[in-house]
């Protein structure tokens, strides 16, 4: 796989629509990507072979191969990271979408904006720690159990604690980067799309939410305060 | 229960039935031929007279001697203070037995008694009655082959009337010998001389058989030899065999049924385990074929049924899948060519994607009534109810919760988040803000949705939750699903929803969820 070029990563569009390929292809291009688009998960294979990609942007009901067993096949491979975007946007589509691997899912229609700014938060992971790859992961630690693809915290009793989305963005940063201190800054960057107005005090509010629901009587603070700078996770979750 | 063996597995229900009965009346027969076949033969209840008379006699030389009584296997000796009170009727030929015993015993005539408890048959009552006839009146010799010796002493009347027949055989075997007279009436007064004592010797030939006897004499101190015959140990001994052996037959006869009622049962009970698991899920196991006919019948049915219902749902989400991409992609290429567009125009077409988005989103989830995508685990509903509001107030929307922070129910995470959006939205959009608490009271979950808007009226309430029930058409957008959604939660969930007003204004819609 193609190392991100800092300046100008290049998005693989596949999608069937091809006013949907045209009009992500000028979004992209003029966000400052370099932006290629396949038709079909076949096509999608040529373009990967001739020049590679940084991201895949994948459609899922397309003729052909759909986007899931595609998703799943490039999963297995050392591929670009995947945002899906589907005409189904139900939770449990979600769900399956990120449990086949894809790194982020959009339903359309969605702002374009928001999904440029999707891509760079994926490209920017991925630069970040190459080892975190995949939406669909699952970390433990102290009892918890931690499913990204489904969003879902199981405590120690194996009762499923809802987390809203903030407080699932804020702890999947702490368990991505455990035993280091995080800045409210980067929490924010982190934890809340580009389109919302957080100030560092919502990072504090959330902080304080996540600990009310990881707080178990007799366990330690899993999230600490480093005065004067920001949180550090205190344990190192392991993964699978 | 291990699986039925194969050899009768496949058979019809009525032929399982017909196999258990025609064993267990194998089994009864078996065993009551085996008691017939098997058992020794039943001791005779009845003793030959002479050998009555035999024994008692040595009892009675015995008793008169004051010897220790002797023990014997026909019956108990003992002696009483009054002759024993007869029982049962007196037959006819008692007197000449007694006569018979007391020239044995060489005892007067009234100091000996017998008694029956039971009558001997009239059979027996013919037999030796001839023979005693003979005997004590002196018939023709040719008539009585064991004739005895010496000539007899002219009938006493007595006797004769004593003899008197029960049975018309026996009166046409007197008349006969013309000992007696049809005509002469057996009540007829008794003659008054005094009866010569008659000679009695023990009948030649013929044996008279005494049941269920008691035989007693006066002894010279005036107390009574009683001789009482006695069910002997044999006796009991054949009967405890035989009522095991009878009751053996039916705990056999029993267990088989036992057994076979529980392999009828079991193929019944995994069929309808199985139909439980299908309806809930048609995309679950199918329906084992196995078992009676009729049970492998009625489950190819079920399975057909389930080959349907899956089709059926798979149609389903196919076609709403279709919907989804064909509305959805026009609605995608609208948001991207509006990029191109001024902010304002962008804005308003971005405003009206999302709100065609938002039906085409409620309609799918409204008809996607998928209960395996969303299994139903352990949860806390107190923090699914809070990041609800949590996600809501982060969009800048007027929402509070309060209430606990952890209430553990079972239930399907995906439809609750749903049902309390759903509600949320509403107070949101038609009451201003949204109030959400979450109790427990009397082993139930209670989620209260509050706003502070007009209020729903009361004779609307009850089809607000109806599909496409909408009770402000004119404010923008939705398609009058959100509370459908809603009621079918609750109602997957075994739950109830109600609306009312809230204290201070406003609707509260309250839902109880078991825990």
């Amino acid at each position: 796989m193609t190392s991100p070029s800092p300046d100008r990563p290049r998005v693989l569009i596949v999608d069937d629509d091809p006013a949907i390929r045209q009009g992500l292809q000028q979004v992209f291009v003029r966000s400052g990507f370099e932006a290629e688009t396949a038709s079909d998960a076949a096509d999608m294979d040529r373009k990967l072979e001739q020049s590679g990609a940084d991201l895949i942007v994948l459609d899922l009901m397309m003729p052909g191969e759909d986007g899931l067993s595609a998703c799943r096949r490039l999963a297995a491979q050392g591929r670009p990271p995947i945002i899906v975007l589907s005409a189904l946007g139900d939770d449990a589509d979600r769900i399956v979408g990120l449990e086949v691997g894809a790194d982020d899912y959009l339903s359309k229609p969605c702002n374009p904006r928001e999904l440029v700014a999707r891509a760079r938060a994926v490209l920017r992971r991925v630069k970040d720690d190459d080892s975190v790859r995949g939406r669909g992961d699952v970390y433990r630690f102290a009892g918890f159990k931690l499913d990204c693809a489904r969003r879902e915290l199981l405590d120690p009793d194996g009762v499923l604690v809802a987390l809203s989305g903030g407080e699932f963005r804020l702890l999947r940063a702490f368990v991505e980067r455990p035993e280091r201190v995080l800045t409210r800054d980067q929490l924010l960057d982190f934890a809340f799309s580009s389109d919302t107005d957080a100030f560092d005090r919502a990072v504090d509010v959330q902080v304080s939410r996540l600990r009310r629901k990881l707080d178990r009587p007799g366990a330690g603070e899993l999230i600490r305060t480093v005065r004067g700078e920001g949180y550090v996770f205190a344990v190192r979750p392991k993964r699978g | 229960m291990k699986p039925p063996r194969p050899f009768a597995q496949g058979l019809p229900i009525a032929a399982h039935v017909a196999l258990l009965i025609a064993a267990a009346l194998l089994v009864t027969y078996v065993v009551n031929v085996g008691v017939i076949m098997g058992l020794p033969p039943r001791p005779p209840g009845v003793a030959p007279h002479r050998v009555v008379f035999d024994t008692f006699e040595r009892g009675f030389a015995a008793a008169k001697a004051g010897k220790p009584l002797p023990r014997s296997d026909l019956g108990d000796f003992r002696i009483e203070d009054s002759p024993p009170r007869a029982a049962g009727p007196r037959p006819p030929f008692t007197r000449d037995f007694e006569a018979l015993l007391a020239a044995r015993l060489g005892a007067p005539r009234d100091g000996v008694a017998i008694s029956f408890e039971r009558p001997p048959a009239d059979v027996v009552i013919y037999r030796e009655v001839r023979q005693l006839s003979v005997r004590t009146h002196g018939g023709p010799p040719g008539l009585a082959p064991g004739a005895p010796h010496g000539s007899p002493p002219p009938p006493p009347p007595d006797t004769l009337r004593s003899l008197a027949p029960q049975s018309p055989e026996v009166r046409a075997v007197l008349e006969a010998l013309g000992t007696t007279g049809a005509s002469a009436p057996p009540a007829a007064p008794a003659p008054p001389e005094p009866p010569p004592p008659p000679r009695f010797e023990a009948p030649a030939k013929g044996v008279v058989f005494f049941a269920r006897f008691v035989v007693s004499a006066q002894l010279p101190d005036g107390r009574w030899l009683v001789l009482r015959q006695r069910r002997t140990a044999d006796d009991l001994a054949w009967l405890v065999t035989a009522v095991v052996a009878v009751g053996g037959a039916f705990a056999i006869a029993l267990a088989l049924g036992l057994v076979f009622a529980a392999r009828l049962a079991a193929p019944i009970r995994r069929f309808a385990d199985a139909a439980q698991r299908v309806g809930v899920d048609p995309r679950g196991e199918p329906v084992p074929e196995k078992g009676p006919k009729e049970l492998r019948v009625a489950a190819r049915a079920v399975n057909a049924m389930q080959d349907r219902l899956r089709s059926l749902v798979a149609d389903r989400t196919e076609m709403l899948a279709a919907v989804a991409h064909d509305l959805r992609t026009p609605l995608m290429r609208m948001r991207l060519t509006a990029e191109a567009a001024e902010p304002a125009v962008r804005d308003a077409l971005a405003r009206d994607a999302e709100e065609i988005d938002a039906l085409v989103a409620s309609f799918i989830a409204f008809a996607r009534d998928d209960p395996a995508r969303d299994a139903r685990v352990r949860l806390d509903v107190a923090a699914l109810v809070q990041s609800v509001v949590d996600d809501h107030a982060a969009a800048g929307e007027p929402v509070r919760y309060e209430g606990e922070d952890r209430v553990v129910m079972t239930g399907q995470p995906l439809g609750l988040k749903r049902m309390v959006a759903n509600l949320v939205d509403n107070a949101v959009r038609y009451g201003g803000e949204a109030q959400v608490r979450v109790g427990v009271a009397g082993g139930s979950v209670e989620i209260e949705v509050k706003d502070s808007g007009p209020g729903i009226p009361a004779e609307r309430r009850g089809d607000v939750f109806e599909p496409f029930v909408r009770l402000a058409p004119d404010k923008a957008s939705g398609a009058g699903l959100g509370l459908a959604v809603v009621r079918s939660v609750v109602r997957a969930h075994g739950g109830a929803v109600a609306i009312d007003d809230a204290p201070g204004g406003g609707a509260r819609v309250r839902i109880t969820l078991p825990l």
